[in-house]
Parts: C-alpha cells; sequence; structure tokens
C-alpha cells in the first residue's frame, strides 16, 4: 500500500475489501442452499416418511428415590415399581376426546386430568403424570385401546412402599407429587416427587435423585420399536438413620394407639432410636396420589394426627419436674436429703388449700421419699424453698424452654415461667401460689417429650444435654458419603456428683418400690419418674383428664436408653405410662430378660 | 429536520424495500397458517402493528442525515446502556434468561436494539478519531466502548445476539484496512481468553454452553430440537406440502415455530423452491447492502452500512443454519421473518439507515 493513498485509491481499496466480504457471505448463502438440497432433495424421501409417522417420543426415566435404613441395616421404607398414568400433551391431537374417553374407562374425573393439564404448557413433551398407583387391570384397559389413546402412556416408575401404613409415619414424612407453592422455588420440575415432611423432606436432597431420561421411535401405533438414546437415572442416595427398627415398632405397638408420643434415645451419644406419635397418618395413603379426602379428613381430624407430637406437642411436665425441684435444691443447699415433712395430704397457703394426689398423704417423708412416692406436699414446701427463679433456672439449665435443635422441622420451645423471656411477657405479678403449682410442674410450665427426653439423658450421663441426632450418615449411589453427622453436646449441666448419684438412687426408686413399679422388669434395674399432669382445660371429662408420664432410663447403672412415654388424657402416669415402658424395655433387652426368666424358671 | 428533499426521494432503493417487503409479506402467510384455529390470527395482527411501528422508525431514520445520528451515538450510547442495565433490575426471567422489560402492555428486549446502537457507536468511535489509518488508540478505545455492553449481553444471558455482534465489528475492521497481522492478533487474543470467561460463568451457564455446543449432552431438550426441525425441513422436499400438509409445523412438533424456528416452518410448507426464493431474496437484500457499503462517499456511511448488512448476514446465516442443522442452537431470530416486535422494528429501523445513506450518496 502506498505510504500516502488518494482518497480515491482508498476508495477502491475500501471497495475491494467489501466485494471480498460480499463474497465470503455469499459462500454462506450457498452452503445452506447445499445444506438444504441434501435435506429436502436427497434426503426428503426419508425425512417424508419420518414425518408421517413422527414417533420420536421422549421419556424420562425416573430416578429411584433412596432408602431409609435404620441403625442395623434394615429398611425402614422401600420402593417398589408402580404404574403411572400420563399424558403427552403435545401428542394428544383432539384433547377433549381423548380426555372424556380415558375419563369413562377409568372412571378419573375429566376435571382432574385437566387440572394436571391445565399446569403444563399445551406443546409439552413431557409426560404430565395424572395419576400414580394405577391397577393392573386399569394398566390392561389403557393399553387394549391404545390406537384410540394418542398421547395416552402407562410409565413405570419406583413408588415408596412402607411397612405398614402408619409405621414412623411422623419420622419419616410423606412423599408427594411437588405442588404449586413449592414450584415456584424453581428447583424442580412438575411431577417430582419430593419429600413433604420428615426425614423425607430434611434429606429430600440427598434423596430424590437425578432423573435420567431415553428417547425411543414408536411405531403408528405408538408401541415403542426401538431405543435411540437412553441416559440412565441417578439413584437417590441411601440414608442411615440412628433410629432401631425393632424399638420403633415396640414403641408403637406399646401404645397401641393411645394419643401421645414415645421417644426412646441413647443417653450416651443423642441417638433418636425411636421416636412415636399417635394417632399417627396412614403414609401410604398421602404418597403418590393425592387423596384429597383423606387429606381433608386429617386436616380436621380434631385429634390433629399431622402433628408430630414428639416436638410439635406441649404438654405439662407434672411430677417429672419434681427432679428439677430436687436437683435445683440439693445443688443450691436450700434442700437436703434429710429434710422431712409429715404429709397428711394438704398444704395450706394463705386462703388456698393445695392438696396431694394421694388422700390421705404419705405421712412422714424424706426427700428420697418424696420422689419415689410423688408426694406432693413434700414438694409444695420444697418449691417455696427453693423458690421460683432458681427452679427456672435449673429447669433452662436441663434444656427446658429451649429447642433440642433436633433436624425436624416445627419444634416446639415449651414454656418455662420465670425465665428472663417469659418474665417480660407474663402480665400477672408472680405469687407464692404460683411457685407452689411450678414444684409439681403445674401452672405455666410446658414440654415437649423430646425435651423431656433428654433432659432423661442428662440424669442418667451425668449432665451432657445433647443435641438429638437422627440421621448418621447419607451414603451416595456410588458408594461415596455425601453427609456424615457425629453426637454433638449442646450444653452442660454442672451438679455435684453427690447430687447425681442421689437422683438416680431416687429414680431407681420410684420404679422399685415407688409410684413406677408397673415398669418394673426382671433382670433390669430402670430408673425413672412419673408424672400426671392435670390438664388446663377440664371440660372434656369424657376422655380423661390427666396426661400421663414416664420418663425413665435404663439400666440404672450403666444406662444405655432414655424411654420416655407420653399419653395425652391417659390417666396416672404410674398406671397408665410405666407399663408402655416397661412393654418397651422389655423390646430393647429382649435377650436379657429372657435369660433371667429363664434362669428363674429353671 | 423532516423535511425530504425531492432529489433524496429519487434515490430510493427501490430493489432493497421490494425485497424487503417480500420476504415480510412471506413471514404474514407463514405466521397466519400456523394453526388457524388457535388465536395465532391475534398473533398475526399483533405482528404487522410491529410492522407499522418499524414503519414509523424507518421513515423517520430515513428522513434524517444519517451523520447526525452517528453525532447522537454518545447519546443513544448511554441510554442503551441503561436500558441494558435496566434488564437486570426488572427484567423478567424467561426460561432462565433475562433478556425483557416490560414497557406498559409490551415487552422489550433491549438487547435486539442495541445491536442498531452498536453500529452507531462503531461508526462514531472509529471517525471520530482524525487520521488517515485506523490508529492504535481508537482501536482500544473501540474495544473498551463496546466491551462493556457485550459483557452485559453475554451476561443476560444472550448469546444469540452477542453472536451476531462479533462478526460486525470483525467486518467493520476488514473493511476498513485492518491489518491481517493485527486480526490475527485480535484473533487469537480472544480464543486465548476464552478459558477466562469460561471461570467467570456459572455453572448452569457453563452448562448451556456445553448443550449449545453439543446438543446431545441433553438428549430430551435441544436435541429434540433440532431433530423435529430438520424432519420437517426435509419433508417439504423439492415443492412443500403446502399449508395444509405441514403436519409438523400444524401438529406443534416444532418449538418455538413462530420465532426463532420460523424458517423450518415455512421450509416445510414451501419445500425447497420456496426456501430458494426466500434465500435469494435474502441474499438479494444483503448483497444489495454491500454495494450501498461500497459506494458511499465517505467514513461514517461506509461502516454504518457495512455494519448493517453484516448484521442482517450474519442473522440470517446463522438464523438458517441452526435450523437446518449446520450450526449449533443459539436463541437468535431470522430478521423480518421471526415474530417479535423488537426484531422487526430493529430491522426495519436498519434498513432506514440503508436507504437514508444509499439516498444521500451523491450529496
Amino acid at each position: 500500500m502506498d505510504l500516502k493513498p488518494s482518497p480515491s485509491n482508498r476508495r477502491e481499496a475500501w471497495g475491494r475489501r467489501v466485494l471480498a466480504l460480499a463474497v465470503v457471505t455469499s459462500v454462506g448463502f450457498i452452503a445452506l442452499l447445499g445444506q438444504l438440497w441434501y435435506l429436502q432433495v436427497l434426503e426428503g424421501g426419508r425425512m417424508h416418511e419420518l414425518s408421517e409417522k413422527n414417533r420420536i417420543r421422549i421419556r424420562p426415566v425416573a430416578a429411584p428415590r433412596g432408602i431409609l435404613f435404620d441403625r442395623n441395616g434394615l429398611p425402614l421404607v422401600d420402593n417398589r415399581p408402580a404404574f403411572t398414568l400420563s399424558l403427552i400433551p403435545r401428542e394428544m391431537d383432539d384433547r377433549n376426546s381423548v380426555l372424556a374417553r380415558l375419563s369413562v374407562l377409568l372412571k378419573i374425573p375429566v376435571g382432574e386430568l385437566l387440572d394436571s393439564l391445565d399446569r403444563v404448557p399445551a406443546d409439552s413433551i413431557r409426560p404430565v403424570r395424572v395419576r400414580r398407583g394405577l391397577s393392573l387391570e386399569d394398566v390392561t384397559k389403557v393399553e387394549e385401546r391404545k390406537l384410540e389413546l394418542p398421547g395416552v402412556i402407562v410409565e413405570v416408575e419406583p413408588q415408596r412402599v412402607y411397612p405398614t401404613s402408619t409405621f414412623a409415619a411422623h419420622l419419616l414424612g410423606y412423599v408427594r407429587e411437588v405442588n404449586d407453592e413449592q414450584m415456584k422455588q424453581g428447583r424442580y420440575r412438575r411431577g417430582d416427587m419430593i419429600g413433604q415432611s420428615g426425614l423425607e423432606r430434611l434429606l429430600d436432597e440427598h434423596l430424590r435423585g437425578r432423573d435420567g431420561g431415553e428417547r425411543i421411535e414408536v411405531d403408528a401405533m405408538g408401541r415403542p420399536v426401538q431405543v435411540m438414546r437412553r441416559e440412565e437415572p441417578n439413584p437417590g442416595a441411601q440414608v442411615v438413620t440412628t433410629v432401631d427398627r425393632r424399638i420403633q415398632e415396640a414403641a408403637e405397638q406399646a401404645m397401641a394407639g393411645r394419643p401421645g408420643s414415645v421417644v426412646v434415645m441413647d443417653p450416651r451419644n443423642g441417638d433418636v432410636l425411636a421416636m412415636t406419635s399417635s394417632p399417627a397418618f396412614p403414609l401410604d395413603r398421602l404418597t403418590g396420589n393425592v387423596d384429597r379426602d383423606e387429606w381433608s379428613r386429617l386436616v380436621r381430624d380434631p385429634m390433629t394426627p399431622l402433628m408430630n407430637r414428639a416436638l410439635q406437642a406441649q404438654y405439662p411436665p407434672g411430677s417429672i419436674f419434681k427432679i428439677i425441684v430436687a436437683a435445683a435444691g440439693l445443688q443450691e443447699g436450700t434442700l437436703t436429703p434429710m429434710d422431712s415433712v409429715y404429709c397428711n395430704g394438704e398444704f395450706h397457703l394463705g386462703n388456698w388449700t393445695f392438696k396431694d394426689w394421694k388422700s390421705g398423704g404419705h405421712g412422714h417423708t424424706d426427700l428420697h421419699g418424696a420422689i419415689a412416692q410423688s408426694c406432693d406436699i413434700f414438694f409444695y414446701q420444697a418449691g417455696l424453698k427453693v423458690g421460683g427463679d432458681a427452679m427456672a433456672h435449673y429447669a433452662q439449665a436441663f434444656g427446658l424452654g429451649a429447642p433440642t435443635g433436633i433436624d425436624l422441622g416445627g419444634e416446639r420451645f415449651g414454656l418455662v415461667p420465670l425465665s428472663p423471656a417469659q418474665r417480660q411477657r407474663s402480665k400477672r405479678a408472680w405469687q407464692a401460689g404460683d411457685t407452689v403449682n411450678m414444684s409439681i410442674g403445674q401452672g405455666q410450665l410446658l414440654v415437649t417429650p423430646l425435651q423431656v427426653a433428654r433432659m432423661m439423658g442428662a440424669v442418667a450421663n451425668g449432665g451432657i444435654l445433647w443435641k438429638p441426632r437422627l440421621v448418621q450418615r447419607v451414603e451416595r449411589a456410588d458408594g461415596t458419603l455425601a453427609y456424615n453427622s457425629s453426637s454433638k453436646m449442646t450444653e452442660r449441666v454442672e451438679l455435684s456428683p453427690v447430687v447425681w448419684a442421689f437422683l438416680r438412687h431416687a429414680l431407681t426408686a420410684v420404679v422399685r418400690e415407688g409410684t413406677g413399679t408397673a415398669a418394673r422388669l426382671p433382670g433390669l434395674e430402670i430408673a425413672g419418674k412419673t408424672g400426671t399432669a392435670q390438664t388446663i382445660a377440664k371440660s372434656d371429662s369424657a376422655k380423661g383428664q390427666d396426661h400421663a408420664w414416664f420418663a425413665s432410663f435404663a439400666p440404672a447403672d450403666d444406662p444405655q436408653v432414655v424411654v420416655v412415654v407420653m399419653v395425652e388424657r391417659g390417666g396416672h402416669g404410674g398406671q397408665v405410662a410405666a407399663p408402655i415402658a416397661r412393654a418397651i424395655y422389655e423390646a430393647i433387652f429382649l435377650q436379657k430378660v429372657a435369660q433371667v426368666t429363664l434362669g428363674e424358671s429353671g | 429536520m423532516l423535511r425530504l428533499d425531492r432529489r433524496l426521494l429519487q434515490n430510493v432503493d427501490w430493489p432493497l424495500l421490494g425485497a424487503a417487503f417480500f420476504i415480510i409479506c412471506l413471514s404474514l402467510v407463514c405466521l397466519s397458517s400456523l394453526n388457524p384455529g388457535r388465536g395465532i390470527s391475534a398473533l398475526v395482527w399483533r405482528q404487522v402493528s410491529w410492522i407499522g411501528i418499524g414503519l414509523v422508525c424507518l421513515i423517520v431514520v430515513v428522513s434524517v442525515d444519517y451523520r447526525n445520528l452517528v453525532r447522537a451515538a454518545p447519546i443513544l450510547y448511554v441510554i442503551g446502556l441503561g436500558l441494558l442495565l435496566s434488564v437486570f433490575v426488572l427484567g423478567r426471567t424467561v426460561s432462565g434468561a433475562r433478556r425483557w422489560i416490560h414497557l406498559g402492555p409490551f415487552t422489550v428486549q433491549p438487547s435486539e436494539l442495541f445491536k442498531f446502537i452498536f453500529i452507531l457507536t462503531l461508526a462514531w468511535a472509529l471517525t471520530s478519531v482524525r487520521g488517515e489509518r485506523l490508529s492504535r488508540a481508537a482501536l482500544v478505545g473501540t474495544f473498551v466502548l463496546l466491551g462493556v455492553p457485550f459483557l452485559l449481553v453475554v451476561r443476560q444471558p444472550d448469546l444469540g445476539t452477542a453472536l451476531v455482534l462479533v462478526p460486525v465489528l470483525a467486518a467493520t475492521l476488514v473493511g476498513l484496512g485492518i491489518r491481517m497481522r493485527v486480526l490475527g492478533g485480535l484473533v487469537l487474543a480472544s480464543v486465548a481468553a476464552m478459558p477466562l470467561g469460561w471461570l467467570v460463568l456459572k455453572p448452569y451457564q457453563r452448562d448451556r454452553l456445553l448443550v449449545y455446543l453439543d446438543p446431545f449432552r441433553d438428549p430430551l431438550g435441544t436435541a429434540y430440537n433440532v431433530i423435529q426441525a430438520k424432519i420437517a425441513i426435509g419433508s417439504g422436499q423439492l415443492l412443500g406440502k403446502g399449508v395444509g400438509g405441514a403436519t409438523q409445523s400444524r401438529l406443534s412438533f416444532l418449538p418455538e415455530r413462530h420465532t426463532d424456528f420460523i424458517f423450518a416452518v415455512f421450509a416445510e410448507m414451501w419445500g425447497f423452491l420456496g426456501c430458494l426464493v426466500l434465500i435469494v431474496a435474502y441474499a438479494l437484500l444483503v448483497l444489495r447492502g454491500f454495494e450501498i457499503a461500497a459506494g458511499a462517499q465517505e467514513p461514517r456511511g461506509r461502516i454504518l452500512a457495512l455494519g448493517v448488512t453484516t448484521v442482517f448476514a450474519a442473522q440470517v446465516l446463522i438464523n438458517i443454519g441452526m435450523v437446518t442443522g449446520l450450526l449449533p442452537i443459539v436463541g437468535i431470530p431470522l430478521p423480518l421473518m421471526s415474530y417479535g416486535g423488537s426484531s422487526m422494528v430493529v430491522s426495519l429501523t436498519a434498513l432506514g439507515l440503508l436507504l437514508s445513506i444509499r439516498m444521500r450518496q451523491f450529496h
């Protein structure tokens, strides 16, 4: 190029370069025509044939949901293949008549079918699941009339199956199709099955896995001719829980459907071995199809079967709270084991009279005896000596009035009056009568069964409050660990060793010779405390008025399990709750008990 | 300002306009034949009103001296940048990308609008610095000026639009006689910068990119569309199936059939011969554009005409290339054919610019 090009030279150069660009572009256009010639003329016949029976279908292949195992490797839930009726909007040429035919064939209301279809674009190629758990009979009907039902397919999907309808319902939780609200999070696809409560929800991310898919060519009848490409689903991760299926079953059996809750925990590490809540809801009827009648029945049921009573129901602790009063008094020096009271069944404070649960009273009673016999009169006076503030302080130290930190959602905090937080909220001035009420676990005090279990764990292990653990580890399908948890100590109650020893000794006496003898098992020393908590609403006397508690651990000298039984409006703790605990202990220490029984009889 | 010189009117490029309107008519036929019963006609009326708006813009652009437009480029640039940024704040997310903002009843796609501003800015930046040769400073300045909005478009992500801007820049630089050594260096530099960009992208964007590059990564999604589009085009054969017989299109096997994949609909209905006519019309339009660029008497007009023409050419080639399976899938509308207001208005405005340059060629 010239050093100083003249304008006309420059214009010429510009023109040449633009021409070059135009040539390049033209080559592009010619390439397009070439490709079109290839597609439309050379390959045209084949393509035409393909379009005549455009039969490339896409089928998602659902990933099997991860299995939940108990601590010994027994499955808590499993999967089985189930038939799902699905519609492919894009392949339904005449939507209304197909839906009408299908509705008559399977006796599904058209409205229900439309409901599912309306949520997706009309030209979606992804199957919309409209009904899960199709019977074999229905599957046959659909397959027979396939020609009249374009766009209707039957898919095979893994579905949850449960040992029994209500087994560990609250703990496991139910799995259901993602709802509109959850769709908004953008993490799910329409039709995904996700855990909606309990462990299924907590671990959903791990359990769900990733769906695969396959592209298949089908003939004009809609029958698959060949699988063109298949992507295997990625199965969900396996979860090893801390639950012991045997104990869980025993606990549910022992409760025999009575409303209430059982919590079994390992005081050495906080592992939750069993957790029941009754009445329970039928897992199998909530999984899969939305059974609307069943659902509204559950939601309206006055017994609130959907609530997990172990951590979402709050009750007055009743006499179980005497453990706290004793611990507080002994540690602070306001009570001594030698303190003795004459119990005649009544206690007067100002104008009020407080009665003992046992009319006539217990006679001369010391602290040990007062715990064993659950003497109210002794504790009325003990409570006044210890003081409301100290009781509240120790209640909090033992984890009452605060969440236990379990991973399941919706945990309630309970309530400890006179705690700094409560003090600001209460409108009424604290009176001596309140202290008296509090000393036997009545009044405003509220606890959850799980809190009581954690508290008993601390009594059993010398003060350690564990974070209740439900999940040991999560293993991906390829064997790698996705999650691993170890026990976590959240709090520690500092009491003198003498006090711990005294408490344990007194609690052993409860079962050996006190109010808890119904829990006694030969060959196993159980330490426990009964509780009979008056309910606030006494209106419904037909149901019985008192909540029955039994909080315990065993073996007393080397505690391995904590068992807390709570029966709503069950009556006396010693009569109702203690035998249930006994049955559970029997199942846990089955072999040991059996040996002893054999030994005795032989 | 809107005074139109009679001499200017004599220089209206009728072949260019004719080709454009021929294509628009084909588009309307195509759109109205898609499922006549299902409310598509409302879509046709909407498109017609967009064409009307586009024509108004075209006339306005024609009546203004393009040199004034270039002078206004800095202001337009700032406005365009603001619109692009507003997408991130006001934007509506549609299938994972934030490209649209609401203006009353309309949704506007600022990145579409920005193509136009991009070209004006390019012309302004490359001609406002005096000098015979393309100076290094002007070059660097241009890159910085255009790099910012380019990255914004990529971030939306609107890979399609971003992809069209690259050839425009390249063509302009070639036209201005950039030395091959420099151009090669730039190409190498951008290739070298790719891994860097890879690091900046979020994982889901990377996935999307990988799907762009290899549709079979997502066998249930993109690949299905490509296959269906190919079947639709191929089954049109030599003469096409006509409006009624186009089962692929009418039975909605095709995705995005009135926007990005409209060419497949056309190809199925009118066959190879129809495609030939359409492509010749596009080629006519583009080659005429190059001719106007070549004939322009002063630098601003040249750069503008070349830029507009390259945008057109790139969009047509990339869109049809992707629908016919020659190129990976990117979201690019077929100018003048695809349904969509922003695209139509911007295409007609760009056409107006070409006409304007041509009309003032001898002044």
